[in-house]
C-alpha cells in the first residue's frame, strides 16, 4: 500500500553504519575513561561502621528463625534499645549527617564528574547528529506507527505525504542509544552498560543512606515475628532423606 | 548455563525460603545474557527475513518463549532450585531485550530490503 522508497546505497554507507560505529565507540572511550578516573576515595569509619551494623541487623532479620526466641529477642534488644541501641540516633544527629553528607566536597565532586560523564557524551553527539545529518530519510522501520509520531520521527523531513516508517536520523539516534545498552552490557561485562538512569538513582540514595536506613532497620527488626523453625526441622530432614533414598 | 547454583530452596511444609543470595543473583545475569545475544541474533534474523510490523513482534514473542523454554530444560525442570519464583524464568529482561531486537531488526532489514 505504501511505495518502497528506493534509498541511495550512499546513506547507508555514511550514515546508518558510521553512527552505529560512532556510538559503540564513544560507550566503550567511555566506560575506560569513568574506570580511569575512579578516584578511590578514603572510606570514613563512621560511615563504614554505621553500613556494618544495617548489615548485621539485615542478618539478624533473615536468620531469625533459626535461633531460640530468648535469644533472638536479646539480640533485638541490643540493636533498638532506647539509650544505647546501636540503631538509634537522636534526631538531631541524623540530620546532621545528611547535611554534611552533601556539603562534603570529594563526594559532591563525584557525583558531578560521573554525571557529566555520562551527559557530555550524549549531548555532544546528538548535536553532532543534528548537524550533520538532517534534511533526509535515513532509514525505514520495519513496523508501521500512528500520525501522531510523525513530528517526533520525521523532523528534518519537510514533506507530509512520506510514510511515517521513513524516519531520519535523529531516530535512529535515540533508536540506538536505547538498542545498545544491550550490546554494551554484552561487550563489557557486568552490565557496565549505560545504565545511566540506574546509577543516577544509585549515586543520589547513597547520600541518604546511613541515617535514614538506621531507623528504617530499627523498625523493620521491630516488626519481626519470631516463629522457631527447628522443631520443624525433623519432619524437613526425614522428608528430604526420604527423597534422596526413593 | 544456570550457573553451579547451591542454594536450599523452598519447602511446602514451612515456608522457609533460604536462598543463596550470590547464586541467585548469577543465575538472574545469566538469564539476562542470554535473553539479550537471543533478541539481538533474532533482530538480526527478523530483518534479513523480511518481517514488518506485527509479525516481527511476533517473532520477537517466539524467540522470548525459546529462550525460556532453554532456560528451564537446562534447569532441568526444577525452576524453584534455581529461582525463586516462575515470573523471574519466563518474564525478566522482556522489556531490555525489545529495544535491541528492534534496533537490530531496522538495522537488518534497512540494509537488506531498502539500500
Amino acid at each position: 500500500m505504501a511505495e518502497d522508497l528506493v534509498l541511495d546505497t550512499a546513506i547507508r554507507d555514511w550514515v546508518l553504519i558510521p553512527l552505529s560505529v560512532v556510538m559503540v565507540l564513544i560507550g566503550v572511550l567511555r566506560y575506560f575513561v569513568s574506570k580511569l578516573m575512579r578516584s578511590y576515595q578514603v572510606p570514613d569509619a563512621k560511615i563504614v561502621k554505621e553500613g556494618q551494623v544495617i548489615v548485621r541487623a539485615r542478618n539478624l532479620r533473615s536468620g531469625a528463625n533459626f535461633i531460640p526466641s530468648k535469644a533472638f529477642r536479646a539480640r533485638r534488644v541490643y540493636f533498638s534499645n532506647e539509650e544505647n541501641g546501636l540503631l538509634f540516633v537522636p534526631k538531631g544527629q541524623a540530620q546532621n549527617a545528611q547535611a554534611q553528607m552533601f556539603s562534603d566536597p570529594n563526594m559532591a565532586m563525584d557525583m558531578m564528574k560521573k554525571n557529566l560523564s555520562m551527559i557530555i557524551p550524549q549531548t555532544l553527539t546528538f548535536a553532532w547528529v543534528n548537524f550533520f545529518f538532517s534534511g533526509f530519510v535515513a532509514a525505514k522501520i520495519p513496523f508501521p506507527l500512528t500520525q501522531r509520531f510523525r513530528s517526533m520521527l520525521q523532523n528534518g523531513i519537510d514533506l507530509s505525504t512520506v510514510d511515517v516508517s521513513y524516519v531520519s536520523s535523529r531516530s535512529w539516534y535515540f533508536l540506538n542509544l536505547f538498542g545498545l545498552r544491550g550490546l554494551f552490557s554484552l561487550i563489557l561485562g557486568e552490565e557496565n552498560a549505560m545504565d545511566d538512569t540506574q546509577r543516577m538513582m544509585q549515586m543520589s540514595g547513597f547520600g541518604f543512606d546511613p541515617t535514614k536506613s538506621l531507623s528504617a532497620e530499627k523498625d523493620s527488626l521491630d516488626i519481626v515475628q519470631h516463629e522457631w523453625a527447628l522443631p520443624k526441622f525433623e519432619q524437613r530432614a526425614e522428608a528430604v532423606l526420604r527423597k534422596l533414598v526413593s | 548455563m544456570a550457573g553451579g547454583s547451591e542454594k536450599k530452596s523452598s519447602e511446602d511444609a514451612n515456608d522457609l525460603q533460604t536462598f543463596n543470595a550470590e547464586n541467585l543473583q548469577s543465575n538472574m545475569k545469566v538469564i539476562y545474557y542470554s535473553r539479550t545475544f537471543l533478541s539481538i541474533i533474532g533482530g538480526v534474523i527478523a530483518g534479513i527475513l523480511g518481517f514488518t510490523g506485527l509479525t516481527g513482534f511476533i517473532f520477537y514473542f517466539l524467540i522470548m518463549a525459546i529462550t525460556s523454554i532453554g532456560l528451564i530444560a537446562k534447569a532441568k525442570f526444577s525452576v524453584h532450585s534455581y529461582f525463586d519464583s516462575w515470573n523471574r524464568i519466563i518474564l525478566d529482561g522482556f522489556f531490555g531485550g525489545l529495544m535491541s531486537f528492534v534496533l537490530f531488526w531496522t538495522f537488518a532489514y534497512d540494509i537488506v530490503h531498502i539500500f
